[in-house]
C-alpha cells in the first residue's frame, strides 16, 4: 500500500499581509513570531530539561556505579551492570513476559476500544450514556482499580468465584500464578475506554461521503470498514500502538495486585506479573542498587527507542496521513 | 538571512544551557528543605514516621509540654535516601529496630544515642528493656556496642493467637498456655482446622509468614539450634540442617495452603481482619494484636496468645522480629530538641498511651504495670506474655542488606518450591546463590 495524501479542496489565495509588503518589517514580524514560540515554550522546555534530560543524564551516570543510596564506599564500574544485565536470567525473564505482555494487550485493547468505538458510532439511543460508562473506567484512578480487581478475584471472597461456585464449578486462585497473567490482562482491557474515545474521534473524522460512494458500489459493511475506515484511521492505530506498546513495557499495575502487602509491595507481585517494570522497582527500591536499576531503565529506553523505530518502518506504507497543505508551508 | 530567534542552538550552547540547567538544578537540590521544617533555635523537630505511630492530639501535646514544634513526614524509603544524600535529614526516623538498626548504623548515617542516654533522667539505662537491644551495632553484630534508636513498644513475634471457637468446632484441644507446641504440631493443628469449599478456603487453619521472610527464617533457624547468617554476617546459608529445617517447614505450609502465603494471598494483605472475620484459627501475630482483639469483646473472649513454637530439640527461644521505634539521623539539624521529643515520645504520656492501649509491651520497664489487665482475658494474656518474656533473645539481623531486598529475592525463588516444582534442597542452593550475592554487594559497599 502506499502513502497517500487526502487533501481538501485549494484554499482561497491568502490576501496580502503586513510582512509581505517589506523586507525589514517581514522578517520583524517573524522574528517576533519566533520569540513568542519560544517563550510560550519555554516552560515546557525547561521542564524537560530539568525534570527529564538531567535526570536521564544522572541515571546513566548512576547507571555506571554501585551506587545505592546510602552506603560510604559505592564505586564507578563503567560498563559492570550493563554486563551484569546481559548474563543476568531473571531480567530475561521479566523482559519476555513483558514482551508477551505487550503484544498480547495491544492488540486486544486496541481491537476492543475499536469495536466499541464502532458500536458506538452507529445513532443508537442513550449512545451519549454508553461512551460515558465505557470511557469511566479509564478515570478510575490506577489505585482505585487495582484494589477493586484484587477484591473481585480474591479466591475466596471475590465475585468471579462467587459466581463459578455458584454455577458448581471450583473456585480459582486469581491473583496467584498462572492465574494473575490474566488478571492484569482484564485491567488493561477493562481501561479499553480511553482508546474507544480516541477511536471515535477518528471514525468521525473519516468522510461520510467516502462510506457513501462505497456502499454505492457495492461494498458490504465489512469491505467499507475494512477498505476505507481502517486506512483512514491509521494514524490513529499507529499512535495507539506506538503509545499503548509504550505504556504496556512500563506498566506498575501489577503493583496494586501484590497479595500480601509487605513494605515495598512488589516483593509480594505473582512471578506471572513480574514484569520488566516490576524487576526495576525491586532492584531499586527493595534491593537498593541504585546503579543497576538505572541500568536496566536505560536499557529499556533503548528497547522503546527501537521498537518505536521499528513501527514506523514497518507501517510507513500502510498509514494514510491526511496532509493540511498549509502545514507544509 | 535567519533572524537570531530561529537559529537552532549550536552544541556548544546547548552544552551551556544544559550546565546552567544542572547547576541551577543541583543548587536547588541543595537547598531542598524538608516541608516546614526546621526552624532556627530548634524550635521544630521533623519526624518521618507512618500515619499512627503518633497522632495529632500527640503533637499538640508536644507543643504545648516541651514547647517544641512536631512536623511529621510520612515514611517512605525513597524520600529517607533522598533526604539523607542531600543533607537535610528529618530529625527523627521511624525504624524496625530487628532489621533496619544495623543497616544504618553500618552506613554510618545514624547518630550514636548513647551519650544522650548517659545524661537521661527519663530514659534511663537500667528502666530499658533488653528488646531495645535490637537498636545496638557494634560494627558488626547487632544486639551489642553502641545504641542507635529506641522501640516504641514491642511484640515477640512468634508467638500466635487462636481462636477457641474454631478449635472447638474441629475437636481440637486448645494448644497448652506456657508449654510450647513444635512447628510440627502447630503444622497438623493448622491443617485439621483449615475448613475448605469448592477450592475456596473459608476458614484459615493458620498464618505462619513472621514479620518478613528473611527475619521468619533467621528466627526459626535459631529456634532449630543454628544461625542462618554466618559469624560476620557476610553470608547466609540455607543448606545448614538448621536452616533446612526451618526453610522445609515454610515451604511446607505454604504447599498445603492452610494459611495465606504466596501462592494463596490473602486479600486483606494482613492477618487482622481476617482472623477478626473469624476466618483464621491462628495467627502468627505477638501480643501487640491483643490492641485490635480488645475492640471486639465477643473476639477477644475466644481468643488466646500462646507461646512460640519449638523445633524438637531446639532451644526455647522467643524473639521481637519488628521493634519498631526511632533513629537519629547523624546530620539532623536539631539533634537536642530531637533528643527531648525522643525522650518525650518514649518515656513520657505516648509512651504510657501506648502501654495501656494493649498495643505492645512497653520497652521501659517501669511501665510495665500499665499494661491492660482489668478483664479476664487481659489477665490470662498477660500471663502468658509474662511467661514467654523469660524467652526473650535478640536474633541478629545481617548489617549489608535490608529485610525488604532478601524478601524480594526469597519471592522471586521460593515460589517454585511452594508449588512442587523444585525441591526444598535446589531452593535452598538457589537462595544461597542471590543472597550471597546481595550480601556480597553489601559488604562491598559498607567497607
Amino acid at each position: 500500500m502506499t502513502v497517500d495524501q487526502i487533501t481538501g479542496p485549494a484554499p482561497a489565495e491568502a490576501p496580502p499581509t503586513r510582512h509581505g509588503r517589506g523586507r525589514g518589517r517581514g522578517t520583524s514580524m517573524v522574528a517576533r513570531r519566533q520569540r513568542a514560540f519560544y517563550l510560550f515554550t519555554s516552560p515546557w522546555i525547561a521542564g524537560f530539561l530539568l525534570l527529564t534530560v538531567i535526570p536521564m543524564g544522572y541515571a546513566l551516570w548512576l547507571s555506571f556505579t554501585t551506587f545505592d543510596g546510602l552506603s560510604p564506599h559505592w564505586r564507578y564500574i563503567g560498563l559492570g551492570n550493563y554486563r551484569e544485565l546481559i548474563h543476568d536470567p531473571v531480567t530475561w525473564d521479566a523482559l519476555g513476559r513483558t514482551g508477551l505482555f505487550a503484544v498480547t494487550s495491544v492488540p486486544l485493547s486496541i481491537a476492543a476500544g475499536l469495536g466499541l468505538a464502532v458500536l458506538l458510532n452507529r445513532p443508537v439511543k442513550a449512545r451519549g450514556l454508553f461512551r460515558t460508562l465505557i470511557y469511566l473506567p479509564a478515570v478510575v484512578p490506577p489505585v482505585g482499580a487495582g484494589l477493586a480487581f484484587k477484591a473481585l478475584f480474591d479466591q475466596n471472597s471475590g465475585a468471579t468465584n462467587g459466581v463459578l461456585t455458584f454455577l458448581g464449578f471450583d473456585a480459582v486462585g486469581w491473583l496467584a500464578d498462572p492465574y494473575a497473567r490474566y488478571v492484569l490482562l482484564m485491567t488493561v482491557l477493562w481501561a479499553a475506554g480511553n482508546i474507544m474515545i480516541i477511536s471515535l474521534a477518528g471514525l468521525q473524522d473519516v468522510p461520510r461521503e467516502l462510506h457513501e460512494a462505497a456502499r454505492l458500489d457495492g461494498a458490504s459493511a465489512w469491505r467499507t470498514f475494512r477498505s476505507v475506515t481502517v486506512p483512514l484511521l491509521s494514524p490513529v492505530l499507529l499512535f495507539q500502538t506506538v503509545t499503548g506498546m509504550i505504556a504496556s513495557v512500563q506498566t506498575i499495575m501489577p503493583l496494586l495486585l501484590a497479595p500480601l502487602g509487605d513494605t515495598t509491595g512488589i516483593t509480594t507481585v505473582p512471578q506471572s506479573n513480574y514484569l520488566y517494570m516490576m524487576h526495576v522497582f525491586a532492584q531499586y527500591f527493595a534491593l537498593g542498587r541504585y546503579g543497576y536499576a538505572s541500568a536496566l531503565l536505560w536499557v529499556l529506553f533503548v528497547i522503546i527507542l527501537a521498537v518505536t523505530g521499528l513501527l514506523f518502518r514497518f507501517t510507513s506504507g500502510a498509514v494514510f496521513y491526511h496532509v493540511d497543505p498549509e502545514a507544509k508551508k | 538571512m535567519r533572524s537570531h530567534a530561529a537559529a537552532p542552538p549550536s552544541r556548544r550552547r546547548f552544552l551551556a544551557l544544559s550546565a546552567g540547567g544542572a547547576g541551577a538544578a543541583a543548587l536547588s537540590g541543595c537547598a531542598l528543605q524538608v516541608s516546614g521544617s526546621v526552624g532556627g533555635g530548634g524550635e521544630t523537630v521533623t519526624m518521618m514516621v507512618s500515619p499512627g505511630d503518633i497522632t495529632p492530639d500527640q503533637v499538640r501535646q508536644a507543643k504545648r509540654k516541651l514547647g517544641i514544634g512536631v512536623e511529621l513526614v510520612k515514611w517512605d524509603i525513597t524520600k529517607l535516601i533522598a533526604m539523607l544524600t542531600s543533607g537535610n535529614p528529618p530529625d527523627l526516623v521511624r525504624g524496625v529496630g530487628a532489621v533496619d538498626a544495623a543497616y544504618f548504623a553500618a552506613r554510618d548515617v545514624a547518630e550514636v544515642l548513647d551519650p544522650y542516654f548517659a545524661r537521661s533522667t527519663v530514659l534511663r539505662a537500667d528502666d530499658l528493656d533488653p528488646v531495645n537491644d535490637l537498636w545496638r551495632f557494634d560494627g558488626r553484630t547487632q544486639g551489642k556496642g553502641p545504641r542507635y534508636g529506641m522501640a516504641k513498644d514491642f511484640s515477640q513475634d512468634s508467638m500466635y493467637w487462636y481462636n477457641t471457637a474454631v478449635f472447638d468446632e474441629a475437636g481440637l484441644s486448645y494448644p497448652p498456655e506456657t508449654e510450647p507446641v513444635t512447628y510440627e504440631e502447630w503444622a497438623e493443628n493448622a491443617r485439621r482446622l483449615v475448613r475448605r469449599r469448592q477450592g475456596q478456603t473459608i476458614v484459615f487453619g493458620g498464618s505462619y509468614a513472621g514479620l518478613t521472610r528473611s527475619t521468619l527464617l533467621a528466627t526459626m533457624t535459631a529456634s532449630a539450634g543454628g544461625s542462618l547468617f554466618s559469624d560476620d554476617f557476610s553470608r547466609a546459608d540455607f543448606t545448614t540442617p538448621e536452616a533446612r529445617k526451618a526453610l522445609a517447614w515454610y515451604i511446607d505450609y505454604c504447599r498445603t495452603k492452610v494459611g495465606p502465603s504466596l501462592i494463596q494471598p490473602d486479600p486483606n494483605g494482613w492477618d487482622g481482619p481476617t482472623y477478626q472475620a473469624g476466618r483464621m484459627a491462628m495467627t502468627n501475630s505477638g501480643y501487640w494484636l491483643g490492641g485490635m482483639i480488645a475492640t471486639d469483646p465477643k473476639l477477644a473472649e475466644v481468643s488466646r496468645l500462646a507461646p512460640a513454637p519449638v523445633f524438637a530439640g531446639g532451644p526455647r527461644i522467643s524473639a521481637c522480629q519488628g521493634g519498631t521505634g526511632l533513629w537519629m539521623p547523624k546530620k539532623a539539624r536539631n539533634k537536642d530538641a530531637a533528643w527531648r521529643v525522643f525522650e518525650w515520645f518514649f518515656g513520657e504520656e505516648p509512651a504510657r498511651e501506648r502501654a495501656a492501649g494493649g498495643w505492645g509491651i512497653p520497652t521501659l520497664k517501669s511501665l510495665r504495670s500499665l499494661m491492660p489487665r482489668q478483664e479476664t482475658y487481659q489477665q490470662r494474656t498477660l500471663r502468658v506474655q509474662e511467661d514467654e518474656l523469660k524467652r526473650f533473645s535478640v536474633v541478629s539481623f545481617t548489617p549489608y542488606t535490608r529485610a525488604d531486598a532478601l524478601d524480594a529475592l526469597f519471592n522471586q525463588v521460593a515460589p517454585a518450591a511452594m508449588n512442587g516444582r523444585i525441591s526444598v534442597d535446589a531452593l535452598a542452593g538457589r537462595l544461597n546463590d542471590v543472597v550471597n550475592e546481595q550480601l556480597k554487594r553489601g559488604k562491598e559497599q559498607v567497607g
